[in-house]
């Protein structure tokens, strides 16, 4: 039992471990029936409440105690509110993805309660899709990164094919039509294979870029392939040999993640029984002390793992079959160049309380973006805080396996991925940066930042990174 | 000569290949001038990196071959040469024994060359450069060191002639894209209209802002409506209830400060030519709110639903800004974000009229929403918020953090590590328990068996944890202003039951603390540390209730702390007298 405070003081570095004591603190009042005294509450305190109580909320839906997640949740929604300050607009959309999370421990109750909800349109996911881009500078600065990337990766090439992963933004290839139409060496012949689940998306998408390669007179081929990119068929993509290959995976490799959790789960002692992962949960945190004792051990032989790493639990970046097999396959492409844009968070954790922690300070980050570009009334941004933000804390919050399709890590996890998967890092180019620096001061808000660590870019919200650019290309050797 | 000819259109033809040409093979010298092709379309045509030449030499030189400059050092004057021709040359000079090589009528061996850096695709046979100074050219760009940098923009290049050739356009000519970045080279300027170009397209073609945000609101979901309206309330109340006298001008003072508000957000106060719009949009706000009131008059429901619109103005003004962003503000404008399009315009007057007809279209639903989003929730938390600034969420929950760590870092803390480990555990009440880590945290130290029985009941530990904020407060209160101490303070004071437990508390927590840093070998002296650090947990804490009602507050405290203190009192005591 020693074992385990030494466990926990390996990762109570981390402020969010700190913010687990916090929730311990009493700040609490008695549980009456009525808080009159919760409305009187400054901005700060309530904030400061909100947390300490979404933590509590948390604990007791870790351990599936519905009755007291219950009183914590029903005093979560005295205080927070979709249209507030950013603390109040947080706690409604965690408490409602924890409510959700308890609710599926009753999947009668749960599934009635969404039995009549509308499945995303095509439409409103275009829309919030869009507002992110507009909004926010963060899609737009990888673009830029990504396209000038791509273009001197490509410099020279005659027939160049990029390939999509993600291909819901024509406007990212718009601009690269036009920059390899501007290249001295005159364009290329151009292919763009676009992914994507919906064919809607993709015919929009191709008409697009048709258009765009016509009046540049550009020859150009739009190659759509419909479908999930889970099972993603790699002949599909019809790469030709003498072509030069660019792969583009804009925030979508860490849902491939999700698929490895089921040969995990099966080989657990303890059968998951109920929808809400309590038994699962417990045989992780128990399997998490005694590899916490491991750790604890390395770090006495002065080998000590990195904060993130004691921080997660080892269990959460185990052998990840599928994405592994994916990248292996993308790596049989033999592309010039891949480029990885992904969220620069820690999602992925194997406990609620892990996730909550991390996704507390990430969307944090993201809702006081807006609070300082956005007025707090905008549709648009409570479209985005709702449609986009809290369908994915729902996400990571509430869902467990195949289902739990947010689960964005940490640029260093994508580099051992890609590593054992035979790439090795590019440097972005110079010029890619200088550009996506001058885009990020164009927003006239000190928030937004770049970081260059070793080649690759972090766009930051204050000095927290938020999305990740990373370029690879083959290893010669495995 | 029709061999050296034909091989023409794979090499990248030129002089280059000429020497190197000449270089590898001594025959008799010939004028360069006597290869001129005949094919001159073909010979435009580049070589590609990627084809492979089967019955080619493949050469592989190390990087030392491949970086050095002037290979030929001439004897007499150690002149180098970065050619043997020229070095030829020049011995002529020094009236040495001189000889230029000549093309041989025999077919050239074709000759590849690998590039020496491993990781690099050219170091494969089959994708093997075709020409010598290619691939030292290759080398340096991307795997050398850029050493030669352009004094105006700083731009650094390996290779010389690279350098040597931006130098002589860079600054001569300026590209200014209409979002206000300056570029020196043409095509990086045109590599970034592409981009903000596309984006104002992309934008005029699904214009997703305020046209469709505009019906969105009309006709969509009823959620955003009411919190439209939840907004206006709150921005309403201070109005009616301050200055019921003179409303309209606290409209026009309300529209105008909130104006001024998004204005710092969206220009950089090095803009000074979009302040020049600031006027108009101001006055634009000012009319908007002055409508808003007065419909407010002519109708009751009016009172949440018309300023809907000065609201309205609110959010567009960015757009606003935008469509009038005829030629001075707007690369102010562009660089706000993309968010200009070229159907700004249209949009506003769009939404303009959803705003106005919102309410018309649903009075009554309006009604019940204000009704309903009239909570005083809004209104007092809103009033607060103006005085006190917003601190945002980042912040917080640093704060929040900064408090665990130091509560925890500072007091028991193996202990709260303790409480921090077991939250999977079983639970009863709203605070987690820490019933099984707790009490084996303490196996072994004096006095255990006192603690664990404490830890075996859950209003204990509520008791304990309530006794650190308690704590906390009270060396607060010996030097530190904070306007919630008092009502918490007369909390205790109140009860001579409280104090005494809450004193034998802390008792409790020092002995604990004393001995846990004992066992950790941690050298700190523990009462100052104490005392020290309470200073900023118990500030929060102290602030925290002082939002609670002092009813309430002293309730807990007593409640929890009394049945068992008085218990453990003595043996706490003890402990605390040998600490």
């Amino acid at each position: 039992m020693v074992s385990m405070s030494q466990n926990e003081s390996s990762s109570l570095k981390s402020s969010s471990s700190s913010l687990q004591v916090f929730s311990m603190m009493s700040l609490s009042p008695s549980l009456g029936s009525s808080y009159p005294w919760l409305k009187e509450l400054k901005s700060e305190e309530r904030g400061l409440y909100l947390i300490h109580l979404l933590l509590t909320c948390a604990n007791h839906v870790a351990t599936g105690s519905l009755e007291n997640a219950n009183i914590a949740l029903e005093q979560i929604s005295e205080l927070a509110s979709p249209d507030g300050d950013t603390m109040q607009r947080i706690a409604a959309y965690f408490s409602e993805a924890l409510a959700d999370r308890i609710l599926k421990t009753w999947p009668g109750l749960h599934k009635a309660i969404n039995s009549t909800r509308v499945v995303d349109l095509v439409s409103e996911q275009a829309l919030v899709r869009r507002l992110f881009f507009e909004v926010f500078p963060f899609l737009k600065a990888a673009f830029l990164l990504v396209n000038q990337a791509i273009i001197e990766a490509m410099e020279g090439e005659k027939v160049v094919h990029v390939i999509d992963l993600n291909a819901a933004e024509p406007m990212q290839w718009i601009a690269l039509i036009r920059g390899l139409s501007a290249r001295p060496e005159g364009p290329p012949h151009l292919r763009i294979t676009g992914i994507h689940v919906r064919k809607e998306v993709l015919d929009q998408m191709g008409h697009r870029l048709s258009e765009e390669a016509e009046k540049l007179d550009i020859p150009f081929q739009f190659n759509p392939v419909v479908g999930d990119l889970e099972d993603l068929d790699v002949e599909r993509l019809h790469v030709k040999t003498g072509e030069a290959v660019a792969i583009s995976s804009v925030l979508r490799l860490h849902s491939l993640l999700a698929y490895d959790d089921e040969p995990l789960r099966k080989k657990l002692p303890l059968a998951l029984k109920n929808s809400n992962g309590i038994h699962l949960q417990r045989a992780l945190q128990m399997s998490q002390n005694t590899l916490g004792e491991l750790l604890e051990k390395d770090k006495v032989n002065g080998c000590s793992p990195s904060p993130d790493s004691a921080s997660s639990s080892p269990l959460s970046s185990p052998v990840s079959p599928k994405v592994d097999t994916f990248l292996t396959a993308l790596r049989g492409l033999l592309p010039k160049l891949v480029v990885i844009t992904e969220q620069d968070s820690n999602h992925n954790g194997s406990t609620l309380m892990e996730r909550l922690l991390e996704s507390l300070h990430s969307y944090a980050a993201l809702f006081d973006c807006l609070e300082s570009t956005v007025s707090r009334a905008s549709p648009e941004r409570l479209k985005l805080e709702k449609m986009l933000f809290g369908n994915e804390i729902k996400n990571i919050i509430s869902c467990e396996g195949a289902e739990r399709k947010e689960r964005h890590e940490k640029l260093e996890k994508w580099i051992q991925r890609l590593d054992s998967a035979g790439f090795c890092n590019v440097p972005l180019s110079y010029y890619g940066m200088l550009q996506a620096k001058t885009l990020l001061q164009g927003y006239n808000c000190d928030g937004y930042k770049m970081k260059d660590e070793n080649g690759c870019v972090m766009v930051c919200w204050q000095d927290r990174p938020m999305f990740s650019v990373s370029a690879w290309r083959c290893r010669n050797s495995l | 000569m029709a061999a050296a000819s034909s091989s023409k259109p794979f090499f990248g033809t030129r002089e280059e290949n000429q020497n190197q040409m000449m270089q590898e093979q001594s025959s008799i010298a010939t004028p360069t001038s006597s290869t001129a092709p005949t094919t001159a379309p073909q010979k435009r045509k580049r070589n590609h990196p990627g084809t492979s030449y089967p019955d080619a030499e493949v050469i592989a030189l190390s990087p030392k071959t491949l970086m050095a400059t002037n290979r030929f050092i001439c004897e007499v004057c150690n002149k180098g040469f970065q050619r043997e021709q020229n070095l030829q040359l020049h011995r002529r000079g020094h009236n040495l024994p001189w000889k230029l090589r000549q093309k041989t009528t025999k077919e050239v061996k074709r000759k590849v060359y690998l590039c020496p850096e491993p990781t690099c695709v050219h170091h494969d046979p089959s994708k093997a450069l075709g020409d010598l100074t290619g691939i030292k050219k290759h080398y340096s760009r991307k795997h050398g060191e850029k050493k030669w940098k352009c004094e105006k923009c700083s731009k650094r290049y390996a290779v010389q002639s690279d350098w040597k050739a931006h130098s002589k356009t860079c600054g001569t000519r300026e590209y200014r894209c209409d979002c206000g970045t300056l570029f020196s080279r043409r095509d990086s300027f045109i590599t970034h209209r592409a981009f903000c170009d596309a984006l104002a397209q992309e934008s005029a073609r699904h214009p997703t802002n305020l046209s469709t945000m505009g019906s969105h609101h009309l006709f969509g979901d009823n959620h955003h409506m009411s919190l439209g309206l939840s907004h206006v309330r709150s921005q309403i109340p201070p109005l009616q209830d301050q200055n019921q006298v003179q409303p309209s001008s606290n409209l026009l003072r309300l529209g105008s400060t909130s104006g001024a508000v998004k204005f710092d957000h969206l220009i950089s106060p090095s803009n000074h030519s979009s302040l020049q719009n600031m006027p108009s949009s101001m006055f634009f706000m000012a009319e908007a709110a002055n409508q808003g009131f007065h419909q407010d008059h002519q109708s009751h429901h009016g009172h949440g639903s018309y300023p809907n619109k000065p609201l309205h103005g609110l959010m567009q003004l960015p757009d606003l800004q935008g469509s009038t962003n005829n030629s001075p503000t707007s690369a102010n404008f562009f660089n706000l974000g993309f968010f200009s399009n070229t159907s700004a315009t249209s949009s506003i007057s769009t939404s303009e009229i959803g705003g106005g007809q919102g309410p018309a279209l649903f009075p009554s639903n309006m009604g019940d929403q204000v009704g309903s989003g009239m909570s005083s929730l809004y209104t007092t938390s809103m009033q607060h918020e103006n005085i006190s600034p917003h601190m945002s969420a980042t912040a917080l929950l640093q704060k929040a953090a900064q408090i665990g760590s130091t509560t925890s870092n500072n007091t028991t803390s193996t202990l709260l590590r303790g409480l921090g480990s077991s939250l999977s555990g079983a639970t009863k009440s709203d605070r987690p328990v820490f019933s099984p880590n707790f009490g084996s945290n303490f196996e072994g130290g004096n006095g255990s068996e006192t603690l664990r029985s404490h830890m075996e009941d859950d209003s204990n530990l509520q008791g304990l944890m309530n006794s650190l904020a308690a704590n906390g407060n009270s060396s607060i209160f010996d030097g530190g202003p904070s306007h919630g101490q008092d009502n918490n303070f007369g909390g205790f004071n109140g009860s001579g039951l409280t104090l005494e437990s809450q004193s034998s508390n802390a008792n409790f927590c020092n002995v604990n603390e004393a001995k846990l840093h004992q066992n950790l070998a941690a050298g700190i002296g523990g009462t100052d540390k104490l005392t020290l650090d309470f200073l900023g947990v118990g500030g929060m804490v102290g602030n925290i209730s002082g939002g609670f009602s002092q009813r309430e507050q002293q309730g807990i405290n007593i409640s929890s702390l009394e049945p068992d203190m008085k218990s453990s009192a003595q043996p706490n005591t003890e402990h605390f007298g040998r600490a």
